[in-house]
Order: structure tokens, then C-alpha cells, then sequence
């Protein structure tokens, strides 16, 4: 068989891949616009992510580890059920007794978390008389300002908003998993059933809608305190948790720089 | 100076190099999404995608419309802080329809918080269930809207 290769076919060829691909970008436009104009999301209307700035805090103190917060969440965010995904869950920590004749000040640090804390704690893993102290530290993502999750991603699929939270785009996300390596808190998973990378939005679709999360909503005694930086209301918690409390964050060493604050918080929470 | 003709071979590599650079930026008009770098470096879109999940647990808000008494004596006794939803569970499906009820409460809600814990702090009233009046319901003698009163 003979091939034509000539200029005339050549230029036909380009000038109609050419006409394809202007077809093929006007059509785009075009489906944006109409689709801008006709299909109406879920989404709240008139929620501009630049004018907040939202942030949780939590009272060590203030935490009784009865595991509401855990199943709101899974309920709430429809988190697979199982005990390996969570975007929120609360560690117990048990500080030993020094050994007697040790010359330490404090003994064994256990930390345990059965089913993330949601059906409680069981009453105590050591004798009574071994503890030195005990308590609870309620944990979801730290909302850091320079997230390694961020910064580990491939393909851009997890990203800063301008409102302070940090969210996973699941139709980019290829659920590789390095984000969840990145994460020093252990705070992302990978949903089995969408096979895409998970992780706590703060509740980001009751947040815009003026709901508090759903962590927030149930906690029966205010050791979740939830607030806008940018809107501080009448005797806003927020504002006056960080005035009233000496806060840590988790990690500090690492240059992440979480957001998310702690009060009350031992030496020993890592 | 005399005018010369470019030697083909640099006119082929201009032509190349023109033609690389439409294809790029014509693919990159194709292929990133119209909402990009509109917050970021990345889609904008996304935020809304996010957002547009229906929120299941209703809100404190929503449960003062009808019940605004019942939170009036929870406002004045110790159980203050918790909301309506921590105990009686998702509140959504109430709401939409009165007649749908929420989830009723066994004593095992209450010493979910209150059954004593070493690790629980100090501050909270708890019990050691098996001790304190076993075998009777916790409502015999507590109300939970107003635990201080016996």
C-alpha cells in the first residue's frame, strides 16, 4: 500500500487536530458556564473561606474519655467502622509509679486506645496503687501551618484552605498514601471503600453552614473548644481559652507548627 | 548588511520549539481546572465539594425551636455543658418528623461518663456501678436534666 504523504494532507491533518482541540476547550467553557448557572450544589451559598480563620482547642483537663466525640464522628462523616479509622479518638495515659529506690520522678508511660475510646476505657490496666497519674488526651488532625501531609502529596490533592483547614480532594486524590506516612500525629487513613485518602476537615461542611463540629456538638463537658479567629463573638470560648490557659502544641520539635492547641497537657504526650 | 536566508535546519528548530510550546499551553488550558488557583495551588472547587456533605447531627440551635423550657432547667444544673445530642443521639430525623423519636436512654449512657475511671479526673462525680445501689435503674433516683436534685 502507498502512503500520500504530502503537504496538502499534512496541513488538513494539523488544521482539523487544531479545530479538535479549540472544539474540545470551547465545549469545556461552554459546560462550565451553563453549569454554573443551572445545577445548584449542597453547598452553602455565600460562605467565603477567606473571612474565617477556624481553629480547636482542647482542655486535657477537662476530658473524661466517655468516647461521644468518636461516634459523632463516625456517624457524622460516615468513617468506615472498624478500629483502624478514625479522624478523631482519644488516647488514655497511664504514668507509673517510679520503681521504689529509683531515683526517677516519674515511672512507665502506657498509652492505650481501644476501638479509638469509643465504648470506653476499661477500668485500668495496672493495679490502682501503681498509677501516678492518669488521664485522657482527645487527638484529630493538628491543622499544621506547614503540613508535611501537604507537602508530601503528589499530585496536589491535599491543601491549605484559606479558613485554616487542611482537606483532602477525593476526586485528585490517587491513594498512594504517602500523606499518611507524612502525618507525624497519625491523624489520616485510607478509606477502604474509596480507596482515597481520609482525614479530619474540622467538620467542614457544618463549619460553613454555622454548625460546630460534630466533636464539638456532643462533648458533654467543653474540653472541645471550637472557634473563628477572624469573627470572635460575644464571649467567645475560643478567645478567652486561650487567655485564661498555658497551651502546648503536640510535637513542637518537628517545625510543623500545629494549630490545633492543648491545655493541661503532661510532658509525657507525644 | 546583505539579507540572508536562515538556514533550514535553525528554521525546522524554530518551528519545533514554537509548536512544543502551543501543544503545552494548550494542554494546560485543557487540562487544569477552571477553579484553580483560586484559593491556592490547587482546585477551589474542592472546598465546595467538601462542604456540600448533609450534616447529620442537627445542632443545639435547632432543638431550642420546640423544646426552649427543657433547656431552660438544663441551663440551671450541672449538666449545662452537654448538649441535647450527646445524650439523646442524632436529632435529624426527630426534627424533619416529630412523630420519629429519638433513641431512648438505658442507664449504660450514664455511666458511660460517670462509671469511676483512674484516669477520669477528679472534678467528675463517678460511681463504681456494681457498688452504688446495683440491680436499680439510674432515673429511680437521679433526673437527668437536673442530676443535682435526688
Amino acid at each position: 500500500m502507498r502512503t500520500h504523504f504530502t503537504r496538502r494532507n499534512a496541513l488538513h491533518g494539523l488544521m482539523g487536530a487544531l479545530g479538535g482541540v479549540f472544539t474540545l476547550s470551547a465545549a469545556r467553557a461552554a459546560k462550565a458556564a451553563v453549569q454554573k448557572v443551572f445545577v445548584s450544589t449542597q453547598a452553602p451559598k455565600g460562605y467565603d473561606p477567606t473571612q474565617h480563620k477556624w481553629l480547636m482547642a482542647l482542655d486535657i483537663e477537662q476530658c473524661i474519655g466517655c468516647g461521644l466525640c468518636v461516634e459523632a464522628c463516625k456517624t457524622e462523616n460516615h468513617v468506615p467502622k472498624g478500629s483502624s479509622y478514625f479522624r478523631t479518638w482519644i488516647e488514655r495515659y497511664i504514668i507509673k509509679r517510679p520503681r521504689p529506690g529509683s531515683s526517677e520522678a516519674r515511672g512507665e508511660t502506657l498509652v492505650d486506645s481501644p476501638n479509638g475510646g469509643m465504648d470506653g476505657f476499661p477500668p485500668a490496666l495496672v493495679p490502682r496503687e501503681e498509677i501516678l497519674k492518669s488521664f485522657f488526651v482527645p487527638k484529630l488532625c493538628n491543622l499544621c501551618a506547614h503540613s508535611p501531609c501537604v507537602q508530601a502529596c503528589p499530585v496536589g490533592a491535599t491543601f491549605d484552605t484559606p479558613d485554616g483547614v487542611v482537606l483532602v480532594d477525593p476526586n485528585y486524590c490517587i491513594g498512594c498514601g504517602f500523606c499518611i506516612q507524612a502525618c507525624p500525629y497519625g491523624c489520616r487513613f485510607m478509606n477502604p471503600e474509596t480507596k482515597t485518602a481520609e482525614k479530619c476537615t474540622l467538620c467542614y461542611h457544618r463549619i460553613t453552614r454555622g454548625l460546630k463540629p460534630a466533636c464539638v456538638e456532643v462533648c458533654p463537658t467543653e474540653a472541645r473548644i471550637f472557634g473563628d479567629l477572624k469573627n470572635p463573638v460575644a464571649d467567645d470560648p475560643i478567645q478567652k481559652f486561650i487567655e485564661k490557659n498555658k497551651l502546648q502544641s503536640l510535637k513542637p520539635h518537628l517545625g510543623t507548627e500545629p494549630r490545633v492547641m492543648y491545655a493541661g497537657m503532661d510532658k509525657e504526650v507525644r | 548588511m546583505p539579507y540572508r536566508k536562515m538556514p533550514p535546519q535553525v528554521l525546522r528548530l524554530v518551528l519545533l520549539t514554537v509548536g512544543v510550546v502551543v501543544c503545552y499551553l494548550l494542554a494546560k488550558g485543557i487540562l487544569t481546572p477552571q477553579s484553580f488557583d483560586e484559593y491556592g495551588h490547587y482546585r477551589g472547587s474542592a472546598l465546595q465539594e467538601v462542604a456540600s456533605q448533609t450534616p447529620v447531627y442537627a445542632g443545639q440551635q435547632a432543638c431550642a425551636e420546640c423544646h426552649a423550657k427543657a433547656l431552660e432547667v438544663v441551663a440551671k444544673f450541672e449538666h449545662k455543658t452537654v448538649s441535647c445530642e450527646s445524650c439523646h443521639g442524632v436529632n435529624q430525623p426527630h426534627i424533619e418528623n416529630p412523630d420519629v423519636k429519638t433513641t431512648r436512654l438505658t442507664d449504660s449512657h450514664c455511666v458511660r461518663c460517670h462509671e469511676r475511671n483512674p484516669a477520669r479526673p477528679g472534678w467528675l462525680k463517678q460511681v463504681a456501678s456494681k457498688e452504688h445501689y446495683h440491680g436499680q435503674r439510674c432515673a429511680e433516683c437521679h433526673t437527668p436534666h437536673q442530676p443535682n436534685e435526688i
